[in-house]
């Protein structure tokens, strides 16, 4: 905690984090205004007195004036979001956010980064000729490649990740987002050709809980959800978001509340043809004391509330605002959208996770793969500028892996069965750019997958000691791990 | 072991709302007496007290109905309350499934399930609602969730519809009594849409495709590791059994007549090495061969226990259950009679503890309500609600469990009953007081299990509601019965 509240207001909005939220309500007249003795909270009831993001509710007290609270609706007239406003504010500055794209299914990264030195691409050829990338630009079927600065030619982007006409159309791709590959300005995405675990098992269900799980093992909390319960708010269910009717198994938590959403229409309870406050009957409901050993319905109750929470914090959002440049017709770019959306309205949003994509590409891969890696690449580059836009671009980070990379052998079906060694890309301009690990080569181990070189972990351990802050070895079981091991000699994942 | 009940371990369980506060005591209402959660249960909670052969509560004729079922109708419980639990399971484990009812539609018109993905889906559902015997489409239901193919890669949609008739006559025992898995194994293993989305017609000789080896042994018969952990195949295994599996195509010239075939000369011809057995090795030696392998009968029965019961079986009932199945050379009958009727099925009978699956909350509420397929609500809130039948999100199937439940499903289970009430005549009753609407919705909504806490709260939303005009106490009944249907209670069972 690095400030405090230099105000007697509380806005009892939904986060205070940054100006632009309490602009966007303030220029609404409160209805009414309630004074908030120092006794009040003293005498919190349940759950509010903990500490957390580093504000102890002592701190609190001790060095903030408790004063009024604007109350803009009924809805927000609850001790959590008083509480929530006052220590957001307390808290400082806007903080980091993480999101996270999980590409579905085991995404083939050896035809997304291709080696092409003079000993690695005939291996790379010869081991998979009826996918092979080609040398220099497309032509007809043969997609070609671009080569990426900064790799001493060893490296080149397959051209559905690059902008331009005749590779991924006029938009910008991979290749404007990583620059010059230096790590300097304009170079703002890193990436590893080979992260994963050894030794890999080639299931795509263990590999991803491994990956949600951060852990060699299924465990019953994600990796992000062991970090907010850790770091994490006590009482925003919107800090950790999965667009999606599922929630991510990254964010699974053991006390921190997360959510599910898959649009900003329809938040909140309503019951048709009546004029009820459903909302209201249901907190009703939820409040219904379970018991703690019957984990259905202590589940169902606490979800039924939480949706209340998120309904009546998402209470005047409005609709998502549609930013230029994403690719058309794409649940990836309909969710970036809505991603900056919610980022942007300063709802305390630290974790976004977006599934997406069909890559088991075990037949017909290339004409499967290649126009989810340009709509990849295009909405990875829209989504940057949408977020500029908002001034909040700083502030995040995008994360894209999926469970497994592909056999470097291709298989007769014209596609490639489980294999090892997946491409995983960070963007953001806090990101420092360039290849942040060794390409493995395709001399392959012993089952002729890719050696991986960077520990999925490493990649974690650094998001979480250098972005979203804290401690990773409390985070992560089995660490430390390795440092990043930058092909130019770096050992940070940001600037 | 990755079986189903093993996944429901993982949970999100948010109890920062519950943990700081009292639990208060069960509300002593005697308004309430009539209803059956404060009936007395009957039978004792112990699970050591309830047998095969004891009387059933209602609560336990309910139980039953929702576990295997889609919930009790007010007839169920008049049935069976009082009979034994092992004449229900009989009843259930020998009946067809039946139908009963109007063929459901789709806004007007005939359900055309080969025509649009929506009405395959409102087809099953219908069947579902339909069914006299609901166990059968349970149980298939559950067969799809186990051998999971999704329409999003499977064409023409005949091969679906197919597929789910293989799976009900695995489900319906009076039409074929010894059913083995082992035999559902094999058909399935050469049925033309799991060939398709697993992509064994692309699995030739010289060149194997191992997408349906792996997944036959990860989640269909073995699972990756043990109970003690060791790996149950290797990468090799993995290989050699692709090859053995080599063959296979499928015919669709006739989207209404699809069948699979086998051409030797696409078939790997020669020596294999699966589980450290050489052998020339057909398609149905590699199911015989998985079938057989140690690790199969202990993961096909805790697959099978979790679809009905929480807690997983200790382990002597896990052996007894093992021999149940060996013995019987791998039928499907003696086994599920066995699941459901052991006593942890009726574990916590006072207040369930489970969470209803999205396909088993929806056909509930239509069959509590009395409502069939009109038009396509029902397929729409199972995709809002996260189990979409026919388009699992991969091979796997759903995770199910603690999962289906978070703050986007929450959302649409409650707008799914609302959809429901909009669409039924609810008459004014002139006069009715608040009691008296609680009464009526509770009645009206099948009479399902509330905790008391939550009826009391919901009879203290009557209490208040305004009631001066038709249309004020016409949206009281609505609002009643939405919160009876579609609350937080009604999501267990």
């Amino acid at each position: 905690m690095t400030e405090k509240p230099s105000s007697t207001e509380i806005h009892a909005l939904r986060c205070a984090d940054c100006a632009r939220s309490d602009s966007l309500v303030t220029d609404l007249a409160p209805t009414s205004r309630v004074a908030i003795p120092a006794e009040a909270l003293l005498g919190f009831p349940d759950g509010v007195p903990r500490p957390r993001r580093g504000v102890s509710r002592r701190g609190f007290l001790a060095g903030s004036a408790v004063g009024i609270a604007s109350i803009y609706s009924a809805a927000h007239l609850t001790w959590e979001s008083i509480w929530d406003a006052a220590a957001a504010r307390a808290a400082g500055p806007a903080q980091n956010s993480l999101v996270c794209i999980y590409l579905q299914g085991g995404n083939d990264g050896l035809n997304a980064i291709v080696p092409i030195s003079s000993d690695q691409y005939p291996g790379y050829v010869s081991q998979r000729s009826n996918i092979a990338r080609v040398l220099g630009p497309s032509s007809g079927t043969q997609v070609g490649t671009t080569v990426m600065p900064g790799t001493g030619s060893t490296l080149a982007f397959a051209n559905p990740l690059v902008s331009g006409a005749g590779n991924n159309g006029d938009v910008k791709g991979f290749d404007t987002l990583y620059g010059d590959g230096s790590g300097g300005p304009g170079s703002d995405l890193a990436i590893f050709p080979a992260a994963d675990y050894t030794p890999p098992d080639l299931s795509h269900f263990d590999s991803r809980d491994y990956w949600f799980a951060g852990a060699l093992e299924e465990l019953e909390t994600g990796w992000l959800g062991r970090w907010l319960d850790t770091y994490g708010s006590s009482t925003n269910p919107l800090q950790a978001i999965s667009l999606d009717s599922s929630l991510s198994k990254q964010i699974r938590t053991s006390t921190a509340p997360v959510c599910a959403i898959e649009s900003l229409t329809n938040t909140s309870f309503e019951i048709t043809n009546t004029n009820i406050d459903a909302n209201a009957e249901v907190a009703n409901l939820a409040a219904v004391p379970a018991d703690a050993a019957n984990l259905a319905l202590t589940r169902s109750r606490s979800i039924y509330g939480e949706t209340v929470e998120v309904s009546n914090r998402l209470s005047g959002i409005g609709s998502v605002q549609v930013a230029p440049g994403y690719p058309p017709n794409s649940d990836l770019s309909a969710n970036l959208q809505l991603a900056a959306t919610v980022l942007g309205a300063g709802l305390g949003t630290r974790i976004i996770t977006i599934d997406w994509g069909s890559f088991d590409t075990h037949g017909d891969q290339v004409t499967s793969q290649d126009p989810q890696l340009s709509v990849l690449s295009s909405a990875l580059a829209a989504f940057k500028a949408d977020l500029a836009g908002r001034g909040i671009e700083q502030n995040v980070v995008t994360l894209v892996f999926s469970e497994f990379g592909r056999r470097i052998m291709s298989n007769d079906s014209v596609g490639t069965d489980h294999g090892a060694g997946g491409l995983v890309v960070v963007s953001g301009s806090s990101v420092r750019g360039g290849l942040a690990g060794e390409h493995p080569g395709v001399q392959g181990d012993q089952d002729g997958n890719l050696v991986p070189i960077t520990d999925f972990r490493t990649v974690y351990q650094a998001l979480i000691g250098e972005w979203l802050g804290g401690d990773p070895t409390a985070i992560l079981p089995d660490g430390p791990f390795p440092g990043i091991q930058r092909y130019d000699s770096g050992t940070t994942l940001m600037k | 072991m990755r079986t189903k009940h093993a996944r429901h371990k993982s949970h999100h369980s948010s109890n920062h709302r519950g943990k700081h506060k009292h639990r208060t005591g069960r509300l002593a209402s005697t308004k309430g007496r009539r209803h059956r959660l404060h009936r007395p249960p009957g039978v004792g909670v112990g699970t050591g007290t309830i047998g095969s052969s004891s009387p059933m509560s209602s609560a336990m004729v309910d139980r039953l109905f929702w576990r295997a079922g889609f919930g009790p109708s007010a007839e169920d419980r008049a049935t069976w309350t009082g009979k034994t639990v092992s004449d229900l399971v009989d009843w259930m484990l020998s009946t067809p499934a039946g139908s009963s009812g109007v063929p459901g539609t789709d806004s007007g018109s005939p359900l055309d399930p080969t025509g649009n993905d929506t009405d395959l889906v409102l087809n099953w559902v219908d069947q579902m609602v339909r069914s006299t015997n609901p166990f059968v489409e349970r149980l298939t239901f559950f067969w799809h969730r186990h051998w999971a193919n999704s329409r999003e890669s499977v064409a023409p949609p005949q091969l679906m519809m197919t597929q789910t008739e293989l799976f009900r006559s695995y489900a319906d025992f009076a039409q074929n009594p010894t059913a083995t898995f082992k035999s559902l194994a094999y058909a399935v293993t050469i049925d033309p849409s799991m060939l398709r989305y697993l992509t064994g017609e692309l699995n030739v000789r010289g060149a194997p495709n191992e997408n349906y080896a792996r997944e036959l042994m990860e989640l269909f018969t073995l699972g990756v590791v043990n109970a003690a952990g060791q790996p149950n195949y290797s990468q090799t295994d993995v290989e050699q059994l692709a090859k053995a599996l080599s063959g296979w195509q499928i015919n669709d010239t006739n989207p209404d007549a699809v069948y699979s075939y086998f051409t030797q000369s696409r078939w790997y011809d020669g020596p294999k090495l699966i589980f450290g057995q050489f052998g020339n090795f057909t398609s149905a030696d590699a199911v015989n061969l998985v079938i057989g392998h140690p690790a199969h009968p202990g993961f096909i029965v805790n697959a099978l226990w979790g679809e009905f019961i929480v807690e997983p079986p200790d382990p002597s009932t896990l052996q007894t259950l093992i021999a149940t199945y060996t013995g019987g050379g791998y039928q499907l009958k003696p086994l599920l009679k066995q699941i459901l009727t052991h006593p942890a099925l009726f574990d916590s009978i006072e207040e369930p503890n489970m969470v209803k699956p999205p396909v088993v909350y929806v056909v509930g509420a239509m069959r509590a309500l009395g409502v069939g397929v009109t038009d396509s609500t029902a397929n729409d809130y199972l995709d809002d609600m996260g189990e979409l039948p026919y388009f699992p999100p991969n091979v796997s199937g759903w995770e199910g469990g603690l999962s289906w439940l978070n703050t986007d499903t929450a959302l649409a289970r409650f707008a799914f009953i609302s959809a429901l009430l909009a669409n039924t005549q609810i008459a004014d009753v002139p006069g009715e007081s608040a009691a008296a609407a609680y009464e009526r919705a509770y009645m009206a909504t099948g009479e399902p299990w509330l905790a008391p806490g939550t009826a009391a709260a919901i009879q203290s939303f009557a209490n208040g509601a305004p009631s001066s005009s038709a249309d004020k106490r016409i949206q009281r009944q609505i609002a009643l019965r939405a919160l009876i249907l579609a609350g937080p209670d009604a999501q267990v069972m």
